[in-house]
C-alpha cells in the first residue's frame, strides 16, 4: 500500500482588485505517490479553499496552461510530481515577468502579442496556393529535422518567466517568439525570413539574447529556445554577408495522377466488367 | 540590418582583441615566462621602455588599432546593457549619441597621446 505524505503547500495569494499586498497562504495536502503539484492545487481548491485561482486544462503537458513557479523554478504544475521535488514544503508562486490576474493565474497576452509580431506562419510568394491549397509542399526528413524540435512549443510562457533579459527589458521579444521565428525561418517550405527580420533584427530582438540558457533549462518540451535564437543569429548574419547555401523554398508535390499499373493484374483479382474492382 | 552588422562587429573585435591582448600581455607582463623560453624583454613596464616602444611605428600602429577595437567592443557592450536596463527609443538615441561622443573623444585622445610620444 502506498504511503501518503503530508505536504505543506505555501501558495502566493494575490488579488489586484483587493489592493492588498501578495501573501503566502499555507495548506497541508495528503499526497499519495504519483500526485502532481496540479493535483495538490486541485485538492486545495476542492477541499480547503475554493477561492484559489488556478488555470489548467489538459493535465498532460500539452496545453501549457498551468505554468507556475514551483520551489523557485518555472514548471508546468501538471508535469511536476510532488515526489520528484523531494521536499516536505512546496512553494508555489505565479510566473514572474507577467502581470498577475489572480493568485497563480498570470496574463499571457504579452507572450501572444510578441509571438504574433514574428509572423509565425508560412510565407511564400504563391499567394493563390497559400489561400487555396491544392497539394503539399515537398520536404525531406533532413529538412524536417532542421526545425522539428522548435515546433514542439506549447506557448506556456515558462521560457519567458525564466529569461533574465525579459526580466529587465520589457521590450525584449523573448525566447518564445524568437524561437518560433526560427521555427518558420528554418523550415525549407517557408520563404518569409526577409519579412520577419525587421521585427527580430534589433537590439530588443535576437541581439538582446545573452545566451543565459535559462529558457532551454525551463522548457518542458525540449524545444531549446536558446539554440533556436543562436541559429536565428547565424541565419541573419549569413544572409547579411551573402554567405551560406542559398536555397529556394521547396516546390509543391505533383498532384496525384491516374496511372496504369506497372505489373499485370493477377488472375485471381476480382474483376468487374473486365476491370479490377 | 544595422544591428546585425553592429553585433557581428562586436563578435569580430572580440576575437581580434583576444590575439592583440595576448601580444600585449606577453610583452608587458609575462617577461619572466618569455625569459624562461630564452627570450629577453628588459623591464617592459619601465618608463624608458614605454617611451622606446612609443617611438616604434610598429607598436604605434598596434596600440592605435588595439585602442579602436577595445573602445568599440566595450562601448557597444555597455550600450546593450543600458538599453536592456532602461529600454526605450529615447534611451537608444541618447546612448548612441553618447557612444559616438565618448568613443571618438577617447580614440582621439589616445591617438593624440601616441602621436605626441612618437614625435617627441
Amino acid at each position: 500500500m502506498d504511503t501518503v505524505k503530508q505536504i505543506r503547500f505555501r501558495i502566493q495569494r494575490y488579488n489586484p482588485e483587493d489592493g492588498a499586498a501578495p501573501r503566502l497562504a499555507e495548506f497541508v495536502v495528503p499526497a499519495p505517490r504519483g500526485m502532481t503539484v496540479l493535483d495538490g492545487l486541485f485538492y486545495i481548491r476542492d477541499n480547503l479553499d475554493s477561492t484559489l485561482a488556478v488555470r489548467s486544462s489538459c493535465r498532460m503537458a500539452i496545453c501549457g496552461s498551468c505554468a507556475m513557479l514551483i520551489n523557485d523554478f518555472p514548471h508546468l504544475a501538471c508535469h511536476t510530481q510532488i515526489a520528484e521535488l523531494e521536499a516536505d514544503t512546496i512553494e508555489v508562486r505565479p510566473l514572474p515577468n507577467f502581470t498577475i490576474i489572480k493568485d497563480l493565474v498570470v496574463d499571457l497576452t504579452p507572450l501572444f502579442e510578441k509571438h504574433t509580431t514574428t509572423k509565425p506562419y508560412f510565407i511564400r510568394s504563391e499567394v493563390e496556393e497559400m489561400e487555396n491549397p491544392t497539394a503539399e509542399f515537398l520536404q525531406t526528413p533532413e529538412d524536417l529535422d532542421a526545425y522539428l524540435q522548435f515546433s514542439y512549443c506549447i506557448k506556456c510562457g515558462l521560457c519567458m518567466a525564466a529569461c533574465p533579459t525579459v526580466a529587465t527589458d520589457r521590450l525584449f521579444l523573448g525566447p518564445q517568439a524568437l524561437a518560433q521565428c526560427y521555427r518558420y525561418c528554418g523550415d525549407s517550405r517557408d520563404d518569409g525570413a526577409n519579412e520577419r527580420f525587421p521585427t527580430v533584427d534589433r537590439e530588443h530582438g535576437m541581439w538582446g539574447c545573452h545566451l543565459a540558457g535559462a529558457c532551454s533549462e525551463a522548457c518542458p518540451k525540449g524545444v531549446d529556445p536558446a539554440l533556436a535564437i543562436q541559429l536565428l543569429k547565424r541565419l541573419r548574419v549569413s544572409r547579411a554577408l551573402g554567405l551560406g547555401r542559398k536555397r529556394r523554398p521547396t516546390p509543391l508535390a505533383s498532384p496525384p495522377t491516374a496511372r496504369q499499373p506497372k505489373l499485370p493484374v493477377p488472375e485471381f483479382t476480382v474483376k468487374v466488367n473486365g476491370k479490377p474492382s | 540590418m544595422r544591428d546585425t552588422y553592429l553585433w557581428l562587429l562586436q563578435l569580430v573585435t572580440g576575437a581580434i582583441i583576444a590575439v592583440f591582448l595576448a601580444v600585449h600581455m606577453v610583452m608587458m607582463h609575462l617577461d619572466n615566462i618569455v625569459g624562461f623560453f630564452g627570450g629577453h624583454i628588459s623591464e617592459p613596464s619601465s618608463w624608458s621602455s614605454m617611451i622606446d616602444r612609443a617611438k616604434e611605428g610598429w607598436w604605434l600602429t598596434f596600440y592605435i588599432i588595439f585602442l579602436a577595437l577595445v573602445l568599440y567592443h566595450a562601448i557597444y557592450g555597455l550600450r546593450g546593457i543600458v538599453l536592456e536596463v532602461i529600454p526605450s527609443g529615447r534611451t537608444e538615441r541618447v546612448m548612441t549619441g553618447m557612444i559616438w561622443a565618448v568613443g571618438l573623444g577617447a580614440f582621439a585622445l589616445g591617438v593624440y597621446a601616441s602621436a605626441h610620444l612618437f614625435t617627441r
